[in-house]
């Protein structure tokens, strides 16, 4: 076993051995030790570069604070990095990597940068980089050129390249009582809200139920801290309206009493179990939050506060009781408040030897002076840490004698050798979630912290999270917080458990800094130094936000949770105003880093939403290239052997308007209008007429906005006298039926009307081509489908193959066409029937191209055109637009803008060099490759088209109708297209839609 | 934030759609009066403080609601049926008035 | 009569699957109704609705948000203000409705093919949902019967609690397969049958 590994205690299991590798070295562990505790106990001390002077660092605290060691854990390929070494739990197989060095850990060339401080302090990038290019050196042009090198040598970890292969999941979460914390406070509150029966769920950040009970030496009501915690843990689980979540961490606190966090499922396992994420994601909704989050200790700013060996006094007892590691062999303390000295005499006892204690204020109390003579240490009352010795390895401090009033007298300093310096500079309350739930803090001049306010709208407080640090009242309030939290009466009397030893004073001496010789540091994972922050004050920066900002105080991964109010307190002095006065920053979230696989969850490949229509498994059969349009899933083309995308959308129409063509037309959207009111509802919303569409027709229909520009289009279906079947396009579906119940029920609510989403209810073929009706005719049972049967836009209901169909005769390709609806569950069935019926006519499935193309030969409307800024009069729908009645959008679409001359109208383009154009492409007079200008208006689709036998395209043009006839150009500068077209009608093929009618 | 649908209760922001500010007033539909229909398209109120507004529950009971919210702290006053209050004058034609 | 082809067809596979070795979670199954549709009640006429319903599937609905009742064959729950859910193990549910709920009452709209039912049950069930929904499926919240609307990305799904430890999930068909492949997916962690 290792030396620095006690024989006993804590919670490590020393049975199980692990085995793990740290920077390519094999090491061993035990179960239960993070890889901080598990390399302290192999005299590992380095443990990082920091990010700026590239200054060795060792591990300075035992959790999420932890501002030093943070490490990169590599799963095969993919790469995590910025993790506290104080997070990971070790298991067999753990691989990590330190961060921020090269080529190694102990060798780091940017090490020099130590050498050159004094030019990289505060403000070094703004005053070096910013502001006008003036000469070759300066300014924004000089940082193009360094950019790389600097990103390269300052910063933390690297992030891989690989796909990260692990699962994440969100999962969602009520209850009556959420207690964040599981230590004394959190114990206690979660244990009396789970006794009044409330659903409570539990949290913990570490892997153990506990927190301070696990390492503090006390006993409670006679029991060890530890034994109590886990009697009480024992007895929540019992409760089935109790949820335990250990590894988690919440990160956020949003309004309305919503908690985000974070469990690490799998992250301390070799494998993951099956079907288990790594990381899951929890929203939690709580009617009531116990904060039971406790406090941070911090540290001191004194020179060479940041070399390997130094430790906070409260992780350095934690190592010691918690894990049984020692943190170093001679360990010297420095203080400003009791608390260190339990440290030194639990360090003592597991056996360490401790030098000197060096306490800042000039006495100390009695029970200071016995846990120092416990301890077997110097006690140095009035005195200072004013340096530290050793390279990546702490081998001595500096003492001199230290007044609150007159700071550091040189004359008397001493060196002492210690392997280890422990420090508590005071305590902090962890406020994050108050103040991110709006609380604001107010400052104790007792704790000279920042507490969180008395009641917070939602939570409840307990613990050292409200300042209270003697364990019995930590647990009182405890159960009270619980009681509350639950709405249970508080009780009358509160009895105190028994708790021993006595409580010692936390409150410390009003001193943050001690000014001596040398970089002292006050946030260390951004390498901010006291004179950095004094350097911000000097350079006129007042507000705490603008300082946070200049010199990246408390900005890096640990969000300055120990270095806030040290950083604070300096800048107040330099302003002379009190630390209160000058204010603290709101904390935001997350609280602490939380991974991006955890907040996207799953939501690719197969589990990302897709809408497939009812032959989606047909058209693959059936060699269809697949386009994603929205969420929903269309054939593009039905490509035959090495034919291109163009080859088989012009064979496709070609054969179309040749014989016949069937495509699949479900994703349309469908709503059902119906009730008393259906008719005069869609004269209001459509700017023609409905309420004169007999039952058993269908009519084209155009919808305005309420701002007088087009909206959307489609047929709707008269089937009975108060049932009707709209339909939209389908990328407008959602957006329509949404704008159609917003009038429903915001504006006309006296409408008797009912609006239903039936796009998934049918299935939708359109058949179209010269022989349509003849296959139609082949294959529909109980109905005729002639002309006088089944006239323009004439519906019929009948069947295919047994299913129940209903027949609109409508056509968009041009052709005499037929849209054949059917149950969904029928959709293959009725599709296939069609698709056998037509074989004997030679009839071809088309996709989305061929139909595009036949719209453009058409110049029918689209989403293309229909783009939120052409008016109907633009579209030439003007006769769409009812005199006789008012609708939505008739009142703003005849303002002056949308009338007036010049406005982009629809066109066509011919390609007069018999190339392809494309959609985006500008139209200009005269072609200016060199200087494009002078547009007069965009291509909105483009095509070969096969009844032409040319490229041809449909295009919003200033003047419109005016240019029909006339030439110009298309200018594409970005695909280097350039190249002469005639303006014509948009009415390209068929104008006069004899083929339609038949 | 949470949003207290009257029908279906609590549930997260994310099921619901904002339909804009609720104090709009929409013009007689027979209306030609230009100003009162550009107030009514294009104003909007944008208070930092208590504000009326229109949601619709669209990932839920689809129905829209009357919500009075602070801008500041996301704190919900009240939700109503839009439909049964209208909370804000909104404009409602007179019952059984045809286009 | 022709039969319906269900939209899960490709991806339905019985058997167990995931981290079953200690017992199955979860099961999941496709109801596949006969029937579908959707009741809506003109604002006052909710009782009737309710009424006809009960006539119809002799279901009785409570009153207040989301009641609903379901027997051997019918199901029926509130997902809406006014407006109701109501499936049959048979075909033929709209005729059934029609005539009886008149203009006067509401509407009928038939669902049949346009949403696909699939039902969860078992030990893991709120567990699993809880992954796809921000919803409370405690019993206590969200008792046995009674129906909910609400939203999985763009999933809009009605929720029907069957039974203690089981709920009917309805969702558009065009989405059912995705949506299933996803609830698999969230089922894995706990093992699953499919049967």
């Amino acid at each position: 076993m290792s030396p620095r590994r006690t024989p006993s205690g804590g919670r490590i299991d020393r049975l199980r051995t692990i085995r793990f590798t740290f920077d390519g070295t094999a090491y061993t562990g035990h179960q239960g030790d993070t890889l901080a505790s598990a390399l302290l106990a192999n005299g590992v001390s380095l443990f990082g570069r920091s990010f700026k002077y590239h200054r060795p660092r060792g591990v300075l605290t035992s959790g999420v604070d932890e501002p030093n060691a943070l490490v990169t854990v590599l799963r095969g390929e993919v790469r995590e990095p910025n993790i506290p070494a104080t997070m990971v739990e070790i298991h067999d197989g753990l691989t990590a990597v330190s961060q921020n060095r090269f080529p190694s850990l102990a060798y780091d060339v940017s090490a020099i940068n130590q050498l050159g401080g004094k030019f990289i302090s505060a403000g070094f990038y703004y005053k070096t980089f910013m502001g006008p290019v003036i000469g070759p050196l300066k300014g924004t042009r000089f940082w193009m050129l360094c950019e790389k090198i600097i990103r390269r040598a300052a910063g933390l970890g690297r992030a891989g390249h690989a796909a990260d292969p692990s699962r994440y999941e969100r999962m969602n979460a009520f209850c009556d009582v959420l207690v964040v914390g599981s230590g004394p406070a959190g114990l206690a509150a979660a244990h009396e809200a789970a006794q009044s029966g409330a659903q409570v769920i539990l949290t913990e950040l570490d892997p153990c139920f506990g927190g301070s009970a696990n390492w503090s030496g006390e006993t409670i009501d006679g029991e060890p801290a530890a034994t109590w915690a886990s009697d009480v843990v024992g007895e929540l689980k019992t409760h089935d309206n109790v949820r335990l979540l250990k590894r988690t961490t919440v990160w956020g606190y949003y309004d309305g009493n919503t908690l985000a966090a974070v469990e690490r499922v799998s992250d301390h396992k070799d494998t993951p179990a099956k079907g288990a994420p790594r990381h899951r994601h929890w929203t939690i909704r709580a009617k009531n939050v116990v904060l039971a989050t406790g406090a941070f200790e911090r540290s001191l700013v004194f020179p060479g506060n940041d070399r390997p060996g130094v430790m906070m006094a409260s992780a350095a007892m934690r190592y010691a009781n918690e894990y049984g590691v020692l943190a170093g062999e001679k360990i010297a303390v420095l203080a400003n408040n009791d608390s260190a000295y339990r440290a030194a005499a639990a360090l003592a006892k597991a056996g360490a030897r401790i030098v000197a204690i060096a306490d800042l204020r000039s006495d100390v109390s009695a029970a200071c002076r016995t846990l120092a003579s416990e301890a077997g240490a110097e006690l140095l009352t009035g005195h200072a840490v004013i340096g530290t010795e050793g390279g990546k390895k702490l081998s001595g401090v500096k003492l001199a004698p230290f007044s609150a009033t007159s700071g550091v007298s040189k004359g008397n300093a001493r060196d002492i050798g210690a392997d280890c310096l422990i420090v508590s500079g005071g305590w902090s309350p962890t406020i994050h979630l108050a103040s991110q739930a709006g609380a604001r803090p107010v400052w104790s001049d007792d704790l000279q912290a920042f507490l969180p306010p008395e009641t917070g709208k939602g939570w409840i407080g307990a613990g050292a999270f409200n300042g209270t640090f003697s364990t019995a009242e930590v647990i009182s309030e405890g159960f009270s917080a619980g009681r509350k939290a639950a709405g249970q009466p508080a009780l009358e009397t509160a009895t105190l458990p028994d708790v021993e030893p006595a409580s010692l004073d936390p409150n410390p001496a009003p001193v943050f800094e001690i000014r001596a010789k040398g970089k002292a540091f006050v946030d260390l994972q951004h390498d901010v130094t006291a004179d950095d922050v004094r350097l911000a004050h000097l350079e006129g920066f007042v507000s705490v936000e603008h300082l946070k900002r200049y010199t990246t105080l408390g900005m890096a991964t640990d969000q300055g949770k120990g270095s806030n109010v040290p950083g604070l307190a300096i800048m107040a002095e330099a302003l002379g105003k009190p630390i209160p006065e000058v204010g603290t920053t709101r904390f935001r979230p997350p609280y602490a880093p939380v991974s991006v696989g955890a907040l996207a969850a799953e939501r690719f490949g197969d589990l990302k939403p897709d809408r497939l229509t009812p032959m989606h498994d047909w058209h693959l059969e059936n060699s269809a290239t697949m386009y994603s349009a929205g969420l929903w899933f269309r054939p593009m083309i039905y490509g035959g052997p090495g034919e291109t995308i163009e080859q088989a959308y012009v064979r496709e129409a070609a054969a179309t308007r040749e014989t016949a063509g069937i495509v699949d037309v479900s994703t349309l959207g469908k709503i059902a209008v119906q009730g008393p009111d259906a008719a005069e509802f869609l004269d209001r919303v459509y700017s023609n007429v409905f309420s004169t569409l007999p039952v058993g027709k269908a009519r084209y229909g155009l919808m305005l906005r309420e701002d007088g520009l087009v909206f959307d289009d489609g047929t709707t279906w008269r089937l009975g006298e108060h049932d009707f079947l709209m339909t939209t396009t389908t990328a407008n579906a959602g957006k329509v039926m949404q704008h159609l119940e917003y009038f429903l029920d915001v504006v006309w609510p006296d409408l008797k009307v009912h609006l239903t989403s039936v796009t998934d209810q049918w299935a939708g073929a359109a058949i179209g081509g010269p022989k349509a009706r003849d296959i139609l005719a082949s294959c529909v049972t109980g109905t005729r489908v002639d002309n006088e049967a089944l006239p323009f836009m004439g519906i019929v209901h009948g069947e295919i193959s047994g299913a129940p169909v209903m027949i609109c005769r409508l056509s968009f390709s041009g052709e005499m066409a037929f849209e054949v609806y059917s149950g969904a569950g029928h959709g293959t069935h009725v599709w296939e029937a069609l698709i056998e019926a037509g074989k004997p006519f030679g009839m071809v499935p088309y996709g989305l191209e061929a139909l595009g193309t036949m719209r453009i030969e058409k110049g029918h409307v689209t989403g293309a055109e229909i783009d939120g800024r052409t008016s109907a009069r633009d579209l030439h729908l003007g006769w769409m637009l009812s005199k006789k009645k008012p609708f939505i959008g008739s009142a703003m679409m005849d303002r002056e803008g949308l009338a007036a001359s010049g406005r982009l109208e629809l066109v066509g383009l011919i390609a007069l060099d018999n190339r392809p154009l494309s959609g985006g492409a500008h139209i200009v007079e005269e072609v200016d490759a060199a200087n494009p200008h002078g547009s007069l208006g965009h291509i909105t689709a483009a095509c070969f088209s096969p009844a032409l036998g040319k490229y041809i395209a449909l295009a919003l043009v200033s003047g419109g109708k005016a240019r029909h006839g006339k030439r110009a150009h298309i200018s594409d500068p970005l695909r280097n297209r350039f190249g002469p077209v005639e303006i014509v009608s948009h009415h390209f093929f068929d104008p006069e839609g004899k083929r339609m009618h038949g | 934030m949470l949003i207290t649908c009257p029908y279906c209760g609590p549930r997260d922001v994310s099921e619901f759609a904002y339909q804009g500010d609720g104090n709009r007033t929409r013009p007689d539909p027979a209306s030609t009066d230009a100003e009162a229909w550009s107030a009514y398209v294009y104003d909007r109120l944008n208070p930092a403080g208590i504000h009326n507004e229109i949601w619709q529950h669209a990932g839920g009971c689809r129905a829209h609601l009357a919500v009075v919210r602070d801008t500041l702290t996301h704190e919900i006053k009240s939700v109503r049926f839009a439909r049964e209050h209208g909370a804000p004058p909104h404009g409602r034609r007179t019952s059984g008035a045809k286009a | 009569m022709v039969e319906q082809l269900s939209p899960l067809e490709p991806v339905f596979r019985p058997g167990s699957y995931g981290n079953f070795v200690d017992g199955v979670g979860v099961t999941l199954s496709e109801i596949a109704p006969g029937s579908i549709v959707q009741l809506a009640a003109w604002p006052g006429e909710e009782k009737k609705l309710m009424a006809t319903i009960g006539s119809v599937t002799g279901l009785k609905l409570a009153d207040g948000a989301g009641a609903g009742a379901s027997s051997e064959r019918c199901s029926a729950f509130g997902f809406a203000p006014g407006k109701f859910l109501v499936s049959d193990a048979s075909e033929g549910l709209a005729t059934a409705f029609a005539g009886k709920v008149t203009a006067a009452i509401g509407t009928i709209t038939d669902l049949s093919h346009g949403r696909t039912a699939i039902r969860i049950g078992g030990p893991k069930s709120e567990w699993v949902l809880a992954k796809l929904f921000a919803v409370d499926f405690s019993l206590t919240a969200f008792p046995v019967g009674s129906g909910i609307s609400t939203t999985h990305h763009d999933v809009f799904t009605q929720i029907q609690r069957s039974g203690p430890d089981s709920f009917d999930l309805y969702v558009f068909r065009s989405f059912a397969r995705s949506f299933w492949k996803m609830l698999c997916h969230a089922s894995d962690e706990v093992g699953y049958e499919v049967r």
